[in-house]
């Protein structure tokens, strides 16, 4: 199992050293929203453009993970459409330790971005002591790997490399409007405050909100708490996916089907 | 074209491969309807049939990637469906579908592999120039996979496949897109492996492919037509085929059957099969109503066989 889930580790992350430029290009969008959308409405809003730029930081750095962890998981969707993926299958691999691997190697590739955006803070006006750093990483890792499941909870019910970023677009787009990663929850309204508590990414940006501002919306135990529960739930989904023994053709297979 | 015999099933021991009565569907569609075969350790089998007549199936359901619909198969005595792993360990597979990483190098290629069987990054590496030397293609080892030939791809295949140093390999249609004389020389290297004590096992609609192989089974429509070592099966024929073209083959035809031949129209000539056809030849083109162009001789091929045994050719995809 240890063994399963370290040779899919290794095995992606090679992968991912081959398009390590991507890191950079990666910084972009993050940038973009903290420097330019920040810059402008920030000077719009009562809080004024330095407070705005240092309160949507962790949203941005929500934001990087949440593409750079999705954007991982697509290598299944890739791998599927050609017979590599088959070559994984048909190894003496258990299914879960697949499903695992795909899921760490996601959030380290995620992790790795968001540690190339973290220098930027100060220039975001939130200027991180020592200890600081320890919670953002604690609280960058804890969103990686839920941002991770839930890409590879996704792509392993998808076959074709054109649909699966539509809806994932359409799907993790909202989950980050909802978040309150551009803004405070507090002030949103009453049904969006609500439609937060079940959005993972809310809980995971509050946390890095936490760290950086020191002040949280939900209680760090609630957050903790249900980015736990999500995790666990989307590994569950995605081990039955790749469990499944006569879908193992229809995980290998190169015929076009929106879904599955 | 070994003319040994290698492990026929009767010989006792497991055999490598044993099917039964093996059905599959999908859906409504039947892709295999009944099939038995079994082939014995060390042998080198061959599955020939046209596309759609059920290979892959068949294939898939011997590499544990898709379950029987009914019936069993067991590779080296072990159940498909229940005893996944253990097979997965002692099986190399090769794919219709490029399977290995594209922007990875060779040895990076076969080195992940290694690992994904439970080897050490040391020893994966190690048995990665292992193979690589084993194959004779050392070469490769620092070239990434997209920069190789058809043909050098293939055989990255192969040495993905024999990572483990397994007992039986399975190939699915596994030089599709090569060329004839990259064809050949991944014919002889795998004929090597199998002489020297693997099982190989092996899909393919090119006959003279399936040649090479110890026993080859027919396949047509989801079932076994036909199943011997190529020589037998073209024995199967009877005697040889008389293949000839005339001025007028409409003419040529009617006269043959009125004679008590039954001529087929193979192409732009027209031929029959008969136990002795040197024998009937002379007397054929000196009785023959309508001038004769051309005439030939020859042993029947196996798409003969496939010809008799199903009235279809091999190449035209099973349509008649």
């Amino acid at each position: 199992m240890i063994g399963g889930i370290f040779a899919i580790v290794v095995l992606d992350l090679k992968r991912f050293w081959v398009d390590r430029t991507r890191l950079i290009a990666g910084l972009v969008q993050p940038l973009l929203y903290l420097f330019v959308l920040g810059a402008g409405i920030g000077a719009s809003s009562r809080m004024g453009g330095a407070d705005y730029r240092r309160f949507i930081f962790p949203g941005t750095m929500g934001l990087s993970l949440l593409f750079s962890a999705t954007f991982a998981a697509i290598t299944i969707v890739f791998d599927r459409q050609i017979g590599f993926f088959k070559a994984v299958l048909v190894a003496p691999v258990p299914r879960p330790a697949i499903a695992i691997g795909k899921i760490v190697a996601g959030a380290i590739q995620a992790m790795a971005q968001g540690i190339i955006l973290l220098p930027f803070a100060p220039l975001a006006g939130a200027p991180l002591a020592p200890l600081q750093v320890v919670e953002m990483l604690g609280a960058m890792a804890m969103a990686s790997l839920t941002f991770s499941t839930i890409g590879v909870a996704f792509a392993c019910r998808f076959t074709s490399t054109t649909v699966f970023p539509i809806v994932s677009n359409a799907v993790l787009l909202p989950m980050f409007f909802l978040s309150g990663g551009l803004y405070p929850l507090r002030l949103a309204p009453g049904w969006m405050q609500v439609a937060a508590h079940f959005d993972p990414v809310a809980y995971a940006i509050d946390l890095m909100r936490g760290a950086v501002l020191g002040t949280f919306y939900f209680p760090v135990a609630l957050s903790l708490g249900a980015l736990f529960l999500t995790m666990a739930l989307l590994v569950w989904a995605a081990v039955r996916v790749f469990n499944r023994g006569e879908d193992d053709s229809g995980l290998g297979a190169t015929n076009f089907n929106w879904r599955r | 074209m070994s003319e040994k015999h290698p492990g026929s099933p009767a010989e006792g021991g497991t055999p490598a491969v044993e099917v039964l009565a093996l059905t599959k569907a999908y859906g409504k569609v039947e892709a295999l309807r009944g099939v038995d075969l079994a082939v014995g350790r060390g042998e080198m089998f061959a599955l020939l049939g046209p596309n759609g007549a059920g290979k892959t199936t068949l294939f898939s359901i011997l590499a544990t990637l898709r379950s029987p619909s009914s019936g069993t198969a067991r590779v080296l005595g072990r159940d498909v469906v229940k005893e996944r792993d253990p097979i997965r360990r002692e099986t190399g597979i090769v794919f219709q579908e490029p399977a290995i990483e594209q922007r990875l190098s060779g040895r990076d290629n076969l080195m992940l592999m290694g690992l994904l069987y439970g080897l050490s990054l040391r020893g994966a590496r190690r048995r990665a120039e292992e193979i690589l030397a084993q194959l004779g293609i050392s070469d490769i080892a620092d070239r990434l996979a997209r920069q190789l030939s058809g043909g050098q791809r293939r055989k990255l295949e192969l040495a993905r496949a024999l990572v483990t140093d397994p007992q039986v390999l399975f190939l699915d249609e596994a030089t599709l897109g090569l060329d004839v004389d990259a064809r050949r020389v991944f014919w002889a290297q795998v004929r090597g492996l199998a002489d020297a004590g693997r099982t190989v096992f092996f899909t393919t609609h090119y006959m003279e492919e399936a040649e090479v192989a110890d026993r080859i089974a027919l396949i047509d429509s989801g079932r076994i037509v036909a199943l011997g070592t190529p020589r037998a099966l073209k024995t199967q024929v009877g005697g040889g085929i008389v293949s000839l073209r005339t001025e007028d083959d409409t003419t040529a035809r009617a006269w043959l059957r009125e004679q008590g031949y039954e001529p087929s129209d193979g192409g732009d000539a027209l031929t029959l099969v008969h136990a002795d056809p040197a024998a009937i030849l002379p007397d054929l083109l000196r009785r023959m109503p309508v001038r004769v162009v051309r005439a030939e001789v020859h042993a029947p091929g196996l798409e003969d066989v496939f010809i008799k045994l199903t009235g279809r050719g091999l190449e035209t995809g099973g349509k008649p």
